[in-house]
């Protein structure tokens, strides 16, 4: 399976120190949100991902595949 | 030792696995937090339903009011705490036979002893486990806390078969951040779900008003307390991690205002607040208590390097900072969600000290035979020689046992380096891959032990030679040709070395499976026969029940019905014995059963067993297995008369094996549905029938189509079974056929059969 680009909004800004959680991704904030962007190899951590999100109990508005070359 | 609970330790010795206290036992109901008799009330209204589901996400209060509720109840309890490890059944159920052997010595013991058995019988355990407690009698609670990290099929499939059985003096209790894929839908429709969510479980702006200005004395008025009850929209976590910074400040109200005014994410930022407003010493303890989760205060001394943990801990449970008491055992646990963040102040702060805690706390577990938890926390220190150095020496027991999903799970989280170094591993885990049907995962370990042949040659032995071959030539994954010199090879070394004589049975097995897709059949008899017969198949039970299966396919195309029922329903028995019914080895046991019964001509029966089969082929990567099976599926679609679905899986065959290399057998064989089928579409081509049944023939004729007798046909049209066979008779000349499986099928394509 190939490798795609995900985003995920979360409800709530995330600190750097909890951003750690998300090593690999790009953490953007604002409006009471944070965007995790990043390339993901295959489902098996697309999924990882979202177990931290739920570990942070953080709650997932938004989950969605990025056309490479579609912006951010 | 006080650390430990010696009965526990004790039964742990029964099934071959060592308990750790900690996961039996509950926290302790805390005094001091506020009282919630609307969860209690909600609770109890549950009462008759099977399974009683608790589901929130983190911060929830599950454990807490769940605990509360059980407290004040007049059953006894029993109390398991799951983790990720316990996806593995056998590990599971031991667990839970323990706990409810705390309720009185004994209740457990035989379902214990079962588990401990080699391989460990699951659902004979859990059969045992419910009698024992209906026996009992009184009212029993058995409560899963974090049943969110049980994901994998076949452990949840041991939690459904238990929950059909659970007898009405049982109430069994599930927390979970997760809905569970148990079929809730259906329970719910049944009225067997009672359930207790996130929106039950928030705090109202009362209970929220109690806590913070009665229990902590923060100066508040209703407007302030509300601010904050929406912005963390009661949930619990979050306010009560806000109660600890807001008791430090002088004036808490500003704060709260700038709060709610506030976007960062309430418990990264109040967590951050809360661990401020600690004291120094607290602090130092709780961020490492926090990497921890759960220890003892000799634990804590230990890795930690202090010895006045538990002066620090009385403190901390007092005052109901973070820290919860278990019931006995001596153990302590971090609030889970708490734990993350401190977790991530400590890292930020002292980048190698949260290693060097996951190492000293491994080594403590292993000295004390908690191989999982030690496990555990030497893969988060990413210490990888030490996990596999535990593996080497487990890896027999952990397949011997059936707990193919700890060994797998375990060999994943090493890097391919540490892999190869232990080829022993490459093997153990490939064939513990083959039995879970995954073979994607299998083709990687497989992979891993091709290079370990040629990286470290020095290390592979006859037995890692003949198990890599057995699993080759049981898998048959791409290549018939290959997997049969495969299977020759290994059962060769299997039969002259030693050290490789315990594969010899299954390496036997495989041979024999690979000679039947060849097609040679006279050599998978005999290699399938010494298999079976072998002095040590009753002990060698895998390899024993996949040459049952294979003898069964034989003998089924022999025309020797009466062999081939007997290899299959000893196959069965064989899987379903040791608990693997829904595995790999299940699975090819269920296709051998369906070939026999499409050879009775119980054709319905037959289907729903290979279709069964077929979804646990069915796989990212394509096998020759699946290729035969969708084949042998199509021959039974077909003499059903099922002439559209036999077609597709024809077609679904032809697009496997597209993938593959030698597919044996197989091609021919779709080639032999293919002609069958054109024979079929002629013949309902033809039309007219020049002497049409009688309306009593045509009734017994649908009926012929079920699975019943003669003489329930006769019961069902008030027809003595004599008359039955009269009309059956009849109708076997008129559609020019010789048995019942295709005078169906001959129905079905003349239109008879109506839609089906």
């Amino acid at each position: 399976m190939a490798a795609r680009k995900y985003r995920l909004t979360v409800d709530g800004e995330l600190s750097d120190i909890a951003g750690q959680a998300f090593e690999g991704m790009t953490l953007t904030r604002g409006a009471g949100t944070t965007l995790l962007v990043g390339r993901l190899r295959d489902q098996a951590e697309l999924h990882g991902v979202l177990q931290r999100v739920s570990d942070l109990g953080l709650t997932l508005l938004n989950a969605t595949v990025v056309d490479e070359g579609e912006e951010t | 030792m006080t650390t430990y609970d010696t009965r526990s330790a004790a039964l742990a010795g029964a099934a071959g696995i060592p308990l750790a206290a900690a996961k039996l036992a509950p926290p302790r109901p805390r005094a001091g937090l506020v009282e919630r008799p609307r969860l209690a009330r909600a609770l109890d209204a549950g009462r008759g339903a099977a399974l009683t589901l608790v589901a929130a996400p983190a911060g929830y209060g599950k454990t807490t009011a769940v605990r509360a509720w059980t407290a004040d109840r007049d059953a006894a309890l029993a109390w398991v705490t799951l983790d990720a490890a316990d996806n593995d059944p056998v590990r599971l159920w031991t667990y839970v036979a323990a706990a409810i052997d705390g309720i009185r010595p004994d209740l457990g013991r035989r379902a214990l002893r079962r588990l401990g058995a080699d391989p460990g019988l699951i659902e004979g355990a859990i059969d045992e486990l419910m009698d024992g407690i209906a026996a009992y009698g009184g009212a029993i609670d058995l409560v899963l806390d974090d049943l969110q990290t049980v994901t994998e099929p076949d452990g949840l499939a041991t939690l459904a078969y238990a929950l059909r059985r659970v007898p009405p003096n049982l109430r069994l209790v599930a927390l979970t951040r997760a809905d569970p894929a148990l079929g809730l839908p259906r329970l719910r429709a049944a009225a067997d779900l009672a359930e207790l969510r996130a929106d039950e479980l928030a705090f109202t702006p009362a209970e929220a008003r109690e806590l913070l200005v009665e229990r902590h004395g923060i100066a508040l008025d209703a407007a302030d307390v509300e601010l904050l009850h929406g912005r963390t929209e009661g949930w619990p976590a979050a306010v009560f991690l806000a109660a600890v910074w807001l008791r430090r400040l002088a004036d808490p109200r500003p704060a709260v205002r700038e709060f709610g005014a506030d976007h960062r994410f309430l418990a990264d930022y109040l967590s951050a607040e809360a661990i401020g407003a600690l004291d120094v010493e607290s602090r130092a303890f709780l961020l490492r208590a926090a990497v921890l989760r759960r220890f003892t205060v000799e634990l804590a001394d230990q890795v930690l390097g202090r010895s006045d943990s538990a002066d620090v801990l009385a403190e901390l449970e007092r005052t109901n900072l973070f820290v919860a008491r278990l019931e006995h055992g001596g153990w302590y646990r971090v609030h889970s969600l708490f734990a993350e963040f401190a977790s991530f102040q400590l890292a930020a702060a002292e980048p190698d000290e949260v290693a060097a805690i996951h190492r000293r706390a491994a080594a403590w577990l292993e000295a004390r035979g908690l191989l999982v938890e030690a496990v555990e926390h030497a893969a988060a220190a990413g210490d990888h020689a030490f996990v596999a150095g535990l593996l080497v020496d487990a890896h027999l027991a952990l397949v011997r046992t059936g707990r193919t999903r700890t060994l797998l799970r375990w060999v994943q989280a090493l890097p391919d380096g540490e892999v190869i170094a232990h080829p022993e591993l490459t093997v153990a885990a490939a064939t513990a891959a083959t039995m879970i049907g995954d073979a994607l995962e299998r083709r990687r370990l497989l992979h891993l032990a091709d290079r370990a042949r040629d990286e470290r040659p020095e290390r592979v032995g006859p037995y890692v030679e003949a198990a890599a071959g057995m699993v080759r030539a049981s898998a048959v994954d791409r290549d018939v040709a290959e997997a049969v010199a495969n299977g020759r090879r290994a059962a060769a070394i299997a039969g002259t070395e030693p050290a490789a004589d315990p594969v010899l049975v299954a390496a036997l097995a495989g041979h024999a499976r690979a000679l039947y897709l060849a097609g040679d059949l006279d050599a998978a008899w005999a290699a399938a026969l010494r298999a079976a017969d072998h002095p040590d198949a009753a002990r060698r039970v895998p390899g024993h029940a996949f040459a049952r299966s294979t003898l069964a396919l034989v003998a089924a195309e022999r025309g020797r019905p009466a062999a081939a029922r007997r290899h299959a329903d000893k196959a069965k028995a064989l899987v379903t014995g040791a608990g693997s019914s829904r595995s790999w080895l299940g699975a090819n046991a269920s296709a051998a059963h369906a070939v026999v019964l499409a050879a009775e001509g119980r054709l319905a029966e037959a289907e729903r067993e290979l279709s069964g089969a077929e979804r646990f082929f069915r796989d990212e990567v394509a096998t020759v297995h699946h290729a035969w099976l969708l084949v042998v599926l199509a021959d039974v679609r077909c003499r059903r008369g099922r002439l559209d679905d036999a077609v597709e899986a024809v077609r679904s065959a032809r697009e496997v094996m597209e993938d593959l290399g030698d597919c044996g057998r197989v091609p021919a064989l779709a080639a032999a549905v293919d002609a069958r089928l054109a024979q079929a579409a002629s013949r309902a081509a033809g039309g007219e029938m020049l002497d049409p049944p009688s309306a009593a023939e045509l009734a017994v004729l649908r009926l012929l189509a079920s699975d019943l007798s003669t003489r329930e046909i006769g019961g069902e049209l008030f027809l003595s079974p004599n008359t039955v066979r009269t009309h059956t008779r009849a109708l076997y000349r008129k559609l020019a056929v010789n048995s019942r499986a295709d005078a169906i099928a001959r129905a079905a394509v003349l239109g008879f059969l109506g839609a089906n």
